[in-house]
């Protein structure tokens, strides 16, 4: 099962030549209005990760340890039973030690103190993060700084990082497509994603990635299931 | 005793340890006036809270187990339940929700929703039980009760709705403002009776307004009226809105949120105020038992007096005049002389003395009305017995019981001792379902299984003082088992047939795992391969087999054995004879199957200080620790970790040290999961080692 859950990746048909998706330190991002499953679509780059035995430290600025440990398990069987298979104990149990979950309150989030917890966690050989997934760090209010320290640290340690930006329905997109969220910060980020509504169905953009490649993706996420699919 | 349904209130107090519950339980018992002094809980006065009716919780000042007890509040009888708060006694708590209508929850304004809150609550959850919350100790350094509130809504996923806002706070803390009243109240005399209402601080008028405006607009969810008043801007009526918050809370959509201090006497009667308004009547709760003569079929009660009786025993206590018996009367009414059955044993039973419990003092009573809480003498049940009226055969719904995860051999000091120790383990056993005890076959030591050191020390001390049994104890042992992780086929044949009556059978088909079940056996014979009448030997000889597993002699779970073909002999196939091949199938399957030990994962949880998280984190992951994740809450960290048992003895000694004391953690079971072959090579050794002891 874990071999066929690898193999169905959606993610692969986004075309990058390594399954990471990101280049050691570079940065991703997941654009999406409130409610539309950017948590849930970054939990699946989370697992998919996890699966090739990879690393993730899942940082999340809104929901308790609990709820983001609810989110992987409710999205995890989405994805085994997506496949009719029943997920099994033992292949779930093989996947938790390769997740770390960190959460913050949002004022109290600085990297100082994500640097501090990386030392504590890898020095004494608890944890060695390989993606960083970082969840409602709130982009409105001028994130600039702490993004750059953040590049700076991930360029240090090779640590690939994912993050959600919400965007607002009532603002419109600045004339290169880009949300006025990432407008002075998008040089910062590799490849930007957006999910985007269209009637019942939700349609991945690639704003930003290989270059040349057609806005248009593969790509949809499906409201019902939470998952990302392939057309 | 009063009639009116309406009015009763059967409420629990459930709370992180040190939240102060017993505190607030004493002070609900002064200000109703069955108690007379205010003690402190730590017995400092030589008296002790009057609630910790056990020596042993007036030592360390800790409520062990559930004490019952009434009081009267404006007209309203409130039965109530202090429960203990430490999660190695986690079933007391459980049994106290199984028989509430509503609870309290009560939260330090200080540390918070601790991690005990999240499990406590989780247990109301779990029983649907509607609650209010407390924010305790306002009067304390660093008292934050917005802050709670706000954790109520993110750690608990409550629709905490504040109804007071504090009048100062830490060493400022005087009185509350009431939301509803829209009036601040303060709490003079000695020990805070004399209630002054006064109008509300100038200064606090616009958070009172702004906060009251909050919490209309929570409660117009519920009110049709209330929103229409607001809506046109009308006077809000004070009943109007109790009304729609009432509706709230019994649907479990809003918590309402009180605040005081306990030990300071301010809030409480207020409290009781909210308690007599919001929290359920026993009638307003539906309760279900099950039909044991209709497959188990759920049969709503009525909470009526004339109906037939069906009453729940959960709690039983060695008093000075034999075996009390706390008892929830769901449906009918107990009077004394009654004769009714006790389902489980299906025995007759004559109700002697029937009494109403305050703390360890007592009041008789004639009868326990439908919806009441009281006390019986004289009958001989188990805790979560069920008794009706003769020509019933409802069960109450059977409380979760969790299996224990850890045991230890204990060894009476003398003959004394052994036999109080008889006596103690027998009450005990009946009083907990997770304290058990048997005589290991192999050694002959009384084994005592439970849910923690903890739970396992507090027996230990009880039998001490309570029994004059000392007992001298041996290492503790964690509850490992053995499962199969591959399909395995047998094919086996049993034949005895030299000399004597003779054996043959044969039995043939596979084992294969199974999740969540400890045992499942399918026949899928066709064509009378085995008759019919010794398929079921073949399942006996199989779960015969499962006491001690072929590996390491741990019980053996999670196996499902199919047979699929067979044969049998005229003469000498028998049941004895499927049993002995059906045994000889399950070990030569087995030992293909690949066995593997598990061993029980328990989910600890640490709050520290943020200075020490790091020092933590190694501890828990050198116990083979597997950090889930970290909660960074400013000041405050909280780890989640799953840690096998096995490596969590003395982990209070040293988190303690490791923290300058300032951590602590609470444990309790999640899983069973393999152990890592190292580890599994080890256990094989001590076992061996162990038995060679023995012989």
């Amino acid at each position: 099962m874990k071999k066929d859950l690898m193999m169905r990746n959606p993610l692969r048909q986004l075309g990058y030549g390594s399954e990471d998706i990101l280049a050691d330190g570079a940065f991703g991002a997941i654009l999406a209005r409130a409610g539309l499953g950017k948590t849930a679509f970054l939990v699946q780059i989370a697992l998919h990760t996890m699966l090739r035995d990879r690393n993730v430290l899942h940082i999340s600025l809104d929901d308790p340890v609990d709820k983001v440990t609810l989110w992987y398990q409710e999205v995890f069987n989405l994805m085994a039973h997506s496949r009719q298979a029943m997920p099994t104990p033992e292949l779930w149990d093989s996947l938790l030690p390769h997740r770390f979950i960190m959460t913050f309150k949002v004022e109290g989030f600085s990297v100082p103190k994500l640097r501090e917890r990386l030392t504590d966690l890898t020095e004494q050989g608890i944890f060695h993060p390989q993606t960083l997934i970082i969840d409602g760090l709130p982009f409105d209010s001028g994130m600039g700084a702490l993004l750059e320290d953040l590049k700076g640290l991930c360029s240090e340690t090779g640590l690939r990082s994912w993050f959600t930006v919400r965007t607002h329905r009532h603002e419109d997109p600045d004339p290169d497509g880009m949300p006025p969220q990432l407008g002075d910060i998008q040089d910062l980020f590799d490849i930007v994603l957006q999910l985007l509504p269209d009637g019942k169905d939700i349609h991945i953009r690639q704003l930003k990635g290989i270059a040349g490649a057609s806005h248009d993706t593969q790509l949809r996420f499906d409201p019902a299931t939470m998952l990302i699919k392939a057309d | 005793m009063k009639k009116d349904i309406d009015k009763v209130r059967n409420i629990g107090i459930s709370a992180h340890i040190d939240s102060g519950k017993t505190t607030l339980t004493e002070r609900i018992l002064f200000y109703t006036q069955r108690i007379h002094a205010i003690h402190d809980v730590k017995g400092k006065d030589g008296v002790g809270a009057t609630m910790d009716s056990m020596e042993l919780e007036k030592e360390r000042g800790i409520t062990i187990a559930s004490a019952a007890t009434y009081c009267e509040w404006q007209g309203h009888e409130i039965n109530i339940i202090d429960t203990p708060g430490h999660v190695d006694f986690t079933i007391e708590v459980e049994r106290s929700l199984r028989v509430l209508d509503g609870g309290i929850l009560v939260l330090c304004s200080v540390g918070g929703v601790q991690s005990q809150s999240i499990t406590v609550d989780q247990q109301m959850k779990r029983y649907k039980v509607p609650s209010i919350a407390f924010i305790n100790k306002c009067d304390r350094s660093g008292a934050s009760p917005f802050r709670v509130v706000d954790q109520l809504r993110n750690k608990l996923g409550h629709n905490a709705v504040a109804l007071q806002i504090p009048i100062g706070l830490e060493a400022d803390f005087e009185g509350v403002v009431d939301l509803v009243a829209m009036q601040a109240v303060y709490f003079d005399g000695d020990n805070g009776e004399n209630l002054r209402v006064e109008a509300i601080p100038e200064n606090l008028r616009e958070e009172a307004q702004q906060r009251r405006d909050e919490m209309i607009d929570a409660a117009t969810m519920f009110s049709d009226e209330l929103t229409e008043a607001v809506l046109e801007e009308k006077n809000i009526e004070e009943e109007l809105l109790i009304s729609a918050l009432r509706t709230g809370v019994l649907a479990r959509e809003i918590t309402p949120v009180m605040m005081g201090s306990a030990y300071k006497n301010k809030g409480v009667q207020l409290l009781l105020d909210a308690v007599n308004n919001y929290l359920p009547c026993p009638k307003e709760i539906e309760n279900v038992a099950l039909d044991t003569e209709n497959d188990e079929a759920p049969v709503v009660l009525a909470s009526q007096n004339d109906a037939p009786l069906v009453a729940l025993a959960f709690k039983l206590e060695d008093g000075q005049y034999g075996q009390l018996t706390y008892i929830r009367v769901y449906q009918g009414r107990l009077t004394k002389g009654d004769t009714v059955i006790n389902v489980r044993t299906g025995k007759k039973v004559k109700i002697g003395r029937v009494v109403r419990m305050h703390a360890d003092q007592m009041e008789d009573i004639e009868a326990i009305p439908a919806g009441y809480i009281g006390a019986l003498f004289g009958i001989d049940c188990a805790s979560g017995d069920t008794f009706v009226a003769p020509g019933l055969d409802l069960t109450m719904t059977s409380m979760f019981v969790p299996e224990p995860v850890i045991s230890l051999a204990v060894k009476p000091v003398d003959h004394k001792a052994e036999i109080n120790m008889s006596k103690a383990l027998n009450r005990f056993t009946k009083e907990d379902p997770t304290f058990k005890t048997h005589v290991s076959a192999e050694t002959g030591d009384t084994i005592i299984s439970g849910m923690g050191e903890l739970h396992l020390e507090v027996y230990i001390e009880r039998m001490k003082r309570e029994y004059s049994a000392v007992v001298e104890t041996g290492q503790p042992r964690v509850a490992y088992r053995e499962t199969i992780t591959a399909q395995a086929e047998f094919d086996y044949i049993h034949k005895k047939q030299t000399g004597g009556a003779g054996q043959y059978g044969r039995v043939a088909g596979y084992l294969e795992p199974m999740a969540d079940e400890e045992f499942a056996f399918e026949s899928q014979i066709v064509g009378g391969a085995i008759p019919t009448q010794f398929i079921p030997s073949c399942e006996k000889g199989f779960r015969r087999c499962l006491a001690k597993g072929p590996k390491m002699e741990f019980p053996v779970t999670g196996v499902k054995a199919v047979i699929t073909d067979g044969a049998s002999h005229a003469v000498d196939s028998s049941d004895k004879a499927f049993q002995a091949a059906a045994r000889g199938a399950f070990l030569q399957a087995y030992a293909k199957a690949k066995a593997v030990i598990q061993e029980p994962i328990m989910k600890v949880v640490v709050e520290t200080p943020t200075e020490f998280q790091g020092a933590v984190m190694g501890s828990l992951n050198q116990r083979r620790g597997m950090i889930v994740g970290s909660q960074d809450e400013g000041v405050m960290t909280v780890i989640e970790s799953q840690v096998p048992l096995a490596e969590m003895f003395g982990y209070s000694t040293v988190l303690r040290s490791l923290t300058q004391g300032k951590a602590q953690f609470t444990m309790e079971f999640a899983t069973y999961r393999q152990v890592p072959q190292s580890v599994a090579e080890e256990i094989a050794k001590k076992r061996s080692e162990d038995k060679k002891k023995v012989a």
